[in-house]
């Protein structure tokens, strides 16, 4: 066991026998100022939520109350001095893991809680894929103006150490061309493979050239092939890195129909699925604004772009996730962390911009559930994370009810799943 | 007439060969060049003539005023990479046998692994009809020589049911060889055929020890007549045959688009000539140095050569055909994977060791060997005789 392990381990038993803190009073009461600016936020229109009389809070809200707010560093949460030996040692990134909210009644506007936490444990050093990192659990309860508990949550962070921003890895280099090239890569951007044709001697060519080798004639056509052919050889590149490229990747000379051949690489399958005689056909590779590649798949290959997309469920949810939408929830969720409003901040932990925080999540997958179940009282959430939900993405979310107080969310960004829910429905409901 | 005959190497020359020689690549060129001149009894002013190849980054001139040499009467570049090695030894030749110049020093000199290394991807930004060549290739990133190389020997595996075992035959054999060689960078470090099968892909279906080292050093070769050679203090090499080759629609190293995809016709070019010129037949040589930067073109060069017959490299190596005692003892000094890779000039020496009689694995009985350059490019090749 390291030095750290052995200090992270004796500061876990200490604030484990620690037990909970005493319960401290939220910075405001339930109101509705801050329900307005979250429903606004979250997407949320439920009436119940703004109704000045009757109102109630939204249950996936029962966090926000107890948010600090920017700025304001308490120190009183129950893992907070693990957070600090953790960042101190250069496990700086923090991302949330796992949230499962459970709530004991409804919430009135008016009410003032009181919240507490108690820390519940450390797991790793674990290699993840944000990077080496550790997992640290806590539980934060919620209780009103008599003591009565109304709500609890088990909440997760992955405390990890931010890999060192990969080398860039470069750009598609463009080709020279020449006059006597170009047509072929104007082909490529007008979607066609275009083949030189010897206007004298109707001979093919490829690459081409400014003068017939076998007539002589400098007169030239092209004819655009049909983009068949079959792989002659193939290799698979693994070392080292070329700019544009991840390896590995297949690099084939085409036999194409026609009698000509050319190099490209082979997508839409596997590098072990390529082998000499594969039937491939020719697919157009868009770059950038500039350059097109006519590229190589197995005939039998589904298009690769786009690609197949699950039929969406009629009663899905899509979300585009502006940058608007998710600093906006950020803060109307009270959390001032810059990862979710910086798109600096986020990239020197390894995101690629800002993402999504997790009591949005919450109150996302709340809004969800309650639009395909108008009415449903929710007596609990639970959900887990993967992929972030970057700025720019889209965030669907699907549902499914699995037994009579259960529904099962997931929600897909383009990287995969961003998260994975159970809500339960409180007893009583439909 | 021909060239053959007529001239001979009488001095050769080398620096260390390292991973990081720690000094310019001028300065490897001029310590090589001048032991070189020294090693053939020779002085700098004896020289007047600087062959190089293009890609060398030190002008002759460069190389002159670094060796207070008076004055040049012939200096000349060959292109097209590694192919070019064997063509500066042939362009010297021919500069003596004509009269052009007396004393014509071959050098090449580079940090190629602490500088630019060429097993890096390919920059793009050449210019003229070699920029158009590389356009057709680098887009897709196929960018580097393993793999270019890697493309032919897929196809040659497919026409001939070679293995990526037979490749690693190769690698086997040149590390033995380089393992009893006190120059050699894998001096005391064989592999074995199973190390070979577990090293990494580089491009499939080539593995790390399928690629020759990258090298830092510098190696030059002293050409004269034969008659002054025969007053220097070594024995001459002398040059029986020096060619260069090209082949059909022959690119710089993107042979693919039309003819045989697994053979190396310029090979074949460079082969027929040498045989031609020298009188000479594959059963006539002791060794042959095969341009080796990755195996499975040394068993194309034992079929483009006549060594055995196309596709039968493979069993000419299985038995141990390739090592000091086989048939064919094929790069005694380790070759590029097992020596260093000094763009084959290594090789043109340790030819001339081998004549000499003085190599550290010294096949016996030598009067003949053949040397190859660069292949896959434009290509060149040598028969040293005794």
């Amino acid at each position: 066991m390291n030095d750290l392990d052995e200090r992270l381990t004796k500061l876990a038993a200490r604030l484990a026998g620690a037990g909970e803190s005493p319960p401290a009073p939220c910075p405001d009461p339930i109101g509705l100022a801050a329900i307005r600016t979250w429903t606004q936020a979250i997407g949320d229109t439920t009436p119940e939520y703004l109704d000045p009389v009757a109102g109630v809070a939204p249950p996936a809200m029962i966090q926000v109350w107890s948010m600090p707010g920017q700025g304001v560093v308490h120190g009183r949460g129950a893992a907070d001095e693990l957070l600090r030996l953790l960042d101190e040692e250069g496990y700086t990134g923090i991302v949330a893991t796992d949230c499962e909210q459970s709530y004991d009644r409804p919430l009135r506007h008016g009410e003032h809680l009181s919240s507490a936490s108690r820390f519940a444990g450390i797991a790793g050093p674990k290699r993840t894929a944000l990077g080496e990192g550790y997992f640290v659990t806590w539980y934060q309860t919620w209780y009103d103006e008599t003591g009565e508990r109304v709500g609890e949550m088990l909440f997760r962070v992955l405390k990890f150490r931010p890999r060192p921003p990969a080398p860039p890895t470069g750009q598609v280099p463009h080709p020279a061309t020449s006059r006597d090239t170009e047509f072929f890569w104007a082909g490529t951007a007008a979607g066609e493979l275009r083949i030189q044709r010897c206007a004298g001697c109707g001979a093919l060519r490829h690459p081409p050239g400014p003068m017939c080798p076998r007539c002589h004639s400098t007169e030239r056509g092209y004819t655009v092939a049909s983009g068949r052919g079959s792989v002659h050889s193939h290799v698979v590149h693994h070392h080292p890195p070329v700019p544009g490229r991840t390896p590995p990747y297949v690099v084939a000379l085409v036999d194409l129909d026609e009698g000509v051949r050319m190099v490209g690489n082979v997508v839409g399958c596997p590098p072990e699925e390529v082998t000499v005689g594969l039937p491939v056909r020719a697919v157009f590779e868009r770059v950038d604004d500039d350059l097109v590649l006519a590229q190589w798949t197995p005939v039998d290959a589904l298009e690769p772009e786009p690609a197949a997309e699950e039929p969406v469920p009629p009663d899905a949810l899509a979300i585009e996730l502006t940058p608007t939408f998710v600093i906006a929830a950020a803060l109307a969720t009270r959390d001032f962390m810059p990862v979710h409003h910086d798109p600096a901040a986020a990239r020197a932990q390894g995101g690629k911009d800002v993402f999504l925080n997790i009591l949005t999540t919450m109150g996302l997958v709340q809004r969800y559930v309650t639009g395909l179940l108008p009415g449903a009282a929710i007596a609990g959430i639970s959900i887990r994370l993967g992929a972030p939900a970057y700025a720019g993405d889209t965030l669907t979310l699907t549902g499914r009810r699995t037994g009579e107080h259960t529904v099962e969310v997931r929600g897909a960004v383009s990287l995969g799943d961003h998260v994975t829910a159970t809500v339960r429905l409180a007893e009583g409901n439909r | 007439m021909t060239l053959s005959g007529r001239t001979a190497i009488a001095g050769i020359g080398a620096t260390e060969f390292s991973k990081d020689s720690g000094r310019s690549e001028l300065r490897l060129a001029a310590e090589a060049c001048l032991a070189a001149i020294r090693d053939a009894g020779l002085a700098p002013a004896d020289v007047d003539g600087l062959v190089t190849f293009t890609q060398d980054a030190n002008a002759e001139i460069a190389v002159q005023r670094e060796l207070g040499i008076p004055a040049l009467r012939f200096f000349s570049r060959v292109d097209y990479g590694g192919g070019a090695a064997c063509g500066t030894v042939a362009h010297a030749a021919m500069a003596v046998a004509t009269g052009q110049a007396e004393v014509v020093v071959c050098y090449r000199a580079f940090n190629e692994r602490s500088g630019q290394r060429f097993g890096q991807a390919a920059p793009a930004g050449r210019t003229g009809s070699t920029g158009l060549e590389f356009s057709w290739h680098l887009p897709y990133g196929f960018a580097t020589p393993a793999a270019w190389v890697a493309m032919q020997a897929r196809r040659y595996m497919h026409e001939y049911g070679a293995t990526g075992e037979d490749f690693g035959r190769v690698a086997v054999a040149m590390r033995r060889h380089a393992a009893t060689n006190p120059r050699a960078w894998f001096h005391g470090r064989p592999i074995t055929l199973e190390e070979h099968q577990a090293s990494r892909w580089i491009v499939d279906p080539l593995r790390l020890f399928d690629c020759c080292q990258e090298s830092d050093g510098g190696v030059a070769v002293v050409v004269t007549s034969v008659e002054r050679a025969r007053d220097l203090p070594h024995p001459p090499a002398v040059i029986a045959a020096a060619a260069q080759g090209t082949g059909p629609d022959q690119m710089m190293m993107f042979g693919y688009y039309t003819g045989d995809v697994a053979a190396l016709p310029a090979m074949g070019v460079v082969g027929d000539r040498l045989w031609r010129d020298s009188g000479l037949a594959p059963g006539d040589v002791q060794a042959a140095i095969l341009y080796d930067h990755f195996t499975p073109f040394v068993m194309i060069q034992l079929e483009e050569l006549g060594f055995c017959a196309r596709g039968e490299a493979r069993d000419f190596i299985s038995d141990g055909g390739i090592e000091i005692d086989g048939r064919l003892p094929v790069n005694p000094n380790g070759g590029q994977l097992g020596e260093a890779y000094i763009h084959g000039m290594n090789g043109i020496a340790e030819g001339v060791r081998q004549i000499r009689g003085t190599a550290a694995n010294q096949v016996p009985g030598v009067e003949h060997v053949l040397v190859t350059a660069g292949t896959g490019v434009p290509t060149s090749g040598l028969i040293l005789s005794a």
